[in-house]
């Protein structure tokens, strides 16, 4: 399973004679989706930070538009939207007659108070940063200006956003539900995140909000009147279940779908009305190096070490298979991956050592390399937690001793090594990245934000990056990645582990699913409750 | 006895809570790592709203004007908001978990005693007879096996293997919530978070009873022609079991933090979750509720302790 790893790899897919074409979909009945942890109870599109809670808003919200399984963006609330021709601006027209489940008419009233509400001086939330770029979201922010030109209400079913250079990511940020401006605006915004409401929401999405017991379920009932027509199902629940008991719950039928550890699949897989689905995902896993330590300026030492280690081994055996090898920052899964020009740095401890000798680093007494008084010596940070990290940081220490260099393990707690990072006290770290769906890396890699952990700076890489996010046409911006992709490939900020893959478990009765799921797995990131239904 | 607890309480109790919480807070705070560490899985999070946010929670100040800040609410029956994204009152998110974990240690508690007490009499009763033997060697291992160890045993083998008991959790959405299904997820959980419990009350009694009846006061008995079963049961064992009824008080506190474990295990809705979550995201106010309220749980522990002494054994009175 290297690179050659087929984008979607169904494990088992054990197939009904009858096609899903010619089967009708039936009404009614109750699909459990298992969680293994519990919602935190703030069900509000804005405010929430936790991916569980946003299983149950993106049910019970509806955004402007929702990305799909190709990571495409499709229209919602808004059925259309226009670019204007010179980049700045977009135009979404909404649908009409929308209700929220109060009954209440959603407006382009209401999304202007979702918007403006997240570029508000006292907004809590963590979202300001995807939409700081439209005109005049900066003054309003620091509290210098009442309104915001960037955002205009044309009329009640047209609203238009705009930015003062082209700014291709935003338009995919525009997922986030549209909140009842009728039940909120009259609320300070500094206090939104006490209210009552995001215990008990209100949206326009399929599904009506139900009840929250913590640690236990949240259930939500089909939304009879929702504007793409009532779902399936009657009732969705999210049902709490224990990491270790996953397999029995499959086995139980107490849940339908689930998503897997890698040490789940042998048990699973014995279960015949259950299959597997194994998917590429947005992230990866990467080993980052303090580029402000002499000992990795030179990037033919950072290069030395990832030939010196043996990824094929993590990959193949540590991970069982379940991740694919990663040499640049954006994930097969993504549009913008490009290959061309991607040094594999297949695992060669002779070249390894060759590089190393060749940079001027010869073997001291104890047979660790040095050059000029320098040893080549330091600290992996460990995040602890995980039993493949841990693995992996061994098979790094070992293979690393192999061709000179000595690697000390620092295995800490998650928060702490999180401090030690903050503060650039490490000398390598690992850790990973859970990507968004536009491939923008700048947050990540530019050489002025606060996440760019290794002190990367390379002016052709800003420059692209910051190209990048202008170009507005796909194809185009596909290539300057390509290029940025290369860049970072050589320079090695990171020595990358692997992309990751998603497991999921579903149960057989559930019809109407992505069966070769893309990145977003066999319910399309959830849109498909609205529409699959239940055999039997 | 009235001045008694009124001392115990004021003098004691409250001054050793105070410097408990003073203590706890520090350790908090001191620890590495920041209630804003998990923001950063958000990538495209700006570092001022990180600043904004920990201004927003308080934590950018010093820790005792922090701590001040935190026992001026408490003082006012507030514990605090917590510090996740919910912002919820840390009152509430105690409150819809106590019952859950009050329903699991008190299910151990009356396990654990309902099987030690007489395990531990039959195995006096019987001493050095196999019986015994095998009484001892199973309260040796109850007591030194690991409860995570003994749950997971008890999981796999009746849930998966015999497939009678259901694998942790609790009531599915749309479950009856009947009397008999309480009992079924309660089962596995109460009995490994009980075992300690069976295995150390067994062993006291054993040696509680044992030594009772070695006394004048039983040989006596037996020499005016009682009974065998009437010396144990009405002479020997009232006395034996004085030390016993004062053990509940001290074994409070093991089974609620036993039960912090226990409950992660079996997926069971109550604190355990949430404390083990509040530590990993560093959720001072969260933490700070759940031990001052283990604190109080302990202390009250205690007192009862004290006076059950007095309760059961007439010799013994606080002035």
């Amino acid at each position: 399973m290297r690179k050659s790893m087929v984008l979607v790899l169904v494990l088992v897919l054990a197939f009904s004679f009858t096609a899903a074409g010619q089967q009708t979909p039936v009404q009614g009945g109750t699909f459990r989706y298992g969680i293994t942890v519990n919602p935190r109870g703030m069900f509000n599109p804005i405010l929430n930070t936790e991916v569980y809670d946003g299983y149950i808003i993106d049910q019970v919200f509806d955004g402007l538009i929702y990305i799909d399984s190709h990571l495409e963006p499709q229209p919602k609330l808004a059925k259309s939207w226009e670019i204007s021709d010179d980049g700045l601006s977009i135009t979404f027209y909404l649908h009409k007659g929308v209700k929220f489940h109060d009954g209440v008419e959603l407006t382009a009233k209401d999304v202007e108070y979702t918007y403006l509400t997240i570029l508000h001086p006292e907004y809590t939330g963590v979202r300001y940063g995807d939409f700081k770029v439209l005109v005049g979201a900066e003054d309003y922010k620091g509290g210098n200006a009442l309104e915001v030109p960037g955002i205009e209400v044309i009329d009640d079913y047209t609203i238009k956003f705009s930015t003062a250079q082209p700014y291709a990511p935003l338009l995919v940020s525009f997922t986030y539900g549209i909140l009842p401006s009728h039940l909120l605006a009259q609320t300070p915004v500094g206090e939104l995140e006490t209210l009552a409401f995001n215990l008990n929401p209100i949206g326009t999405g399929p599904f009506k909000f139900v009840e929250f017991l913590t640690d236990q379920h949240v259930i939500l009932e089909a939304n009879e009147e929702y504007f793409l027509g009532r779902p399936n199902i009657d009732t969705l629940v999210f049902q709490k279940v224990a990491e270790d008991a996953i397999p029995i719950y499959l086995q139980q039928k107490r849940v339908d779908f689930i998503g897997l550890s890698p040490e789940h699949v042998p048990q699973v897989s014995d279960i015949d009305f259950v299959d597997i689905y194994v998917y590429e995902a947005l992230s990866y896993n990467y080993m980052a190096f303090n580029l402000r330590l002499d000992k990795f300026k030179d990037a033919a030492v950072r290069q030395a070490i990832a030939y010196g280690f043996d990824r094929e081994t993590y990959v193949d055996v540590i991970r069982e298979g379940f991740g694919i090898i990663a040499n640049a920052p954006m994930p097969q899964a993504s549009w913008a991956y490009s290959d061309e020009g991607i040094n594999s740095y297949s695992y060669n401890p002779e070249l390894a050592k060759k590089m190393l000798a060749e940079a001027g680093w010869t073997p001291g007494k104890d047979g660790v390399l040095t050059k000029d008084g320098m040893r080549l010596q330091f600290e992996l940070l460990v995040p602890d937690g995980s039993r493949l990290t841990e693995q992996m940081a061994l098979l790094f220490q070992q293979n690393m001793e192999d061709i000179g260099i000595e690697v000390d393990l620092m295995f800490m707690e998650f928060s702490a090594a999180v401090d030690r990072v903050d503060a650039r006290e490490f000398d390598m770290f690992t850790m990973g990245w859970s990507l968004s769906v536009d491939p923008d890396p700048y947050a990540i890699w530019h050489s002025s934000v606060p996440w760019n952990d290794p002190g990367f700076y390379n002016d052709r890489s800003d420059e692209l990056i910051e190209l990048g996010r202008k170009e507005t046409d796909q194809e185009k911006r596909k290539e300057i990645y390509a290029e940025w992709q290369q860049i970072i490939n050589y320079e090695l900020p990171y020595l990358f582990l692997n992309y990751g893959v998603t497991i999921s478990a579903m149960n057989e009765r559930v019809k109407g699913i992505d069966t070769e799921p893309g990145p977003l797995g066999p319910l399309a990131g959830g849109e498909l409750l609205r529409s699959l239904w239940l055999a039997e | 006895m009235w001045k008694y607890l009124l001392r115990r309480i004021f003098l004691q109790g409250i001054p050793v809570l105070l410097g408990f919480t003073v203590l706890l807070y520090f350790v908090i705070t001191i620890a590495p790592g920041s209630p804003v560490s998990h923001l950063r899985g958000v990538p495209n999070i700006d570092g001022e709203v990180i600043a904004q946010r920990e201004a927003q929670l308080g934590i950018n100040e010093s820790f005792p004007v922090q701590y001040f800040n935190w026992l001026r609410r408490v003082l006012q029956g507030d514990l605090g908001r917590s510090f996740d994204s919910s912002r919820r009152p840390v009152i509430d998110l105690i409150k819809e978990r106590m019952p859950a974990t009050i329903l699991l240690s008190v299910s151990s508690i009356i396990l654990g005693w309902g099987i030690g007490i007489p395990v531990g009499i039959l195995s006096a009763r019987y001493q050095y007879s196999f019986l015994d033997y095998i009484i001892t060697f199973f309260a040796f291992v109850g007591i030194s096996v690991p409860s995570f160890f003994f749950g997971l045993l008890l999981l796999y083998l009746f849930a998966l293997k015999l497939n009678v008991l259901p694998a942790g959790g609790f009531f599915l959405a749309g479950e009856a919530r009947t009397f008999m299904g309480y009992v079924r997820y309660l089962t596995l959980p109460a009995l490994t978070l009980g075992l300690g419990t069976i295995a150390s009350i067994a062993r006291y009694m054993r040696s509680s009873l044992l030594e009772v009846i070695s006394q004048d006061y039983l040989r006596t008995a037996r020499a005016k022609g009682l009974k065998e079963r009437v010396v144990i049961y009405k002479h020997a064992l009232r006395n034996a079991l004085i030390p016993i009824l004062t053990l509940v008080g001290f074994m409070i506190p093991s089974i609620f933090s036993g039960a912090v474990i226990v409950e992660n295990i079996f997926a069971w809705p109550g604190l355990g979750s949430l404390a083990i979550q509040a530590v990993n995201e560093r959720n001072y106010p969260v933490m700070m509720g759940i031990n001052l309220m283990f604190a109080v749980l302990i202390f009250v522990g205690s007192i009862i302790a004290d006076l059950s002494y007095a309760l059961v054994d007439p010799r013994i009175r606080y002035e």
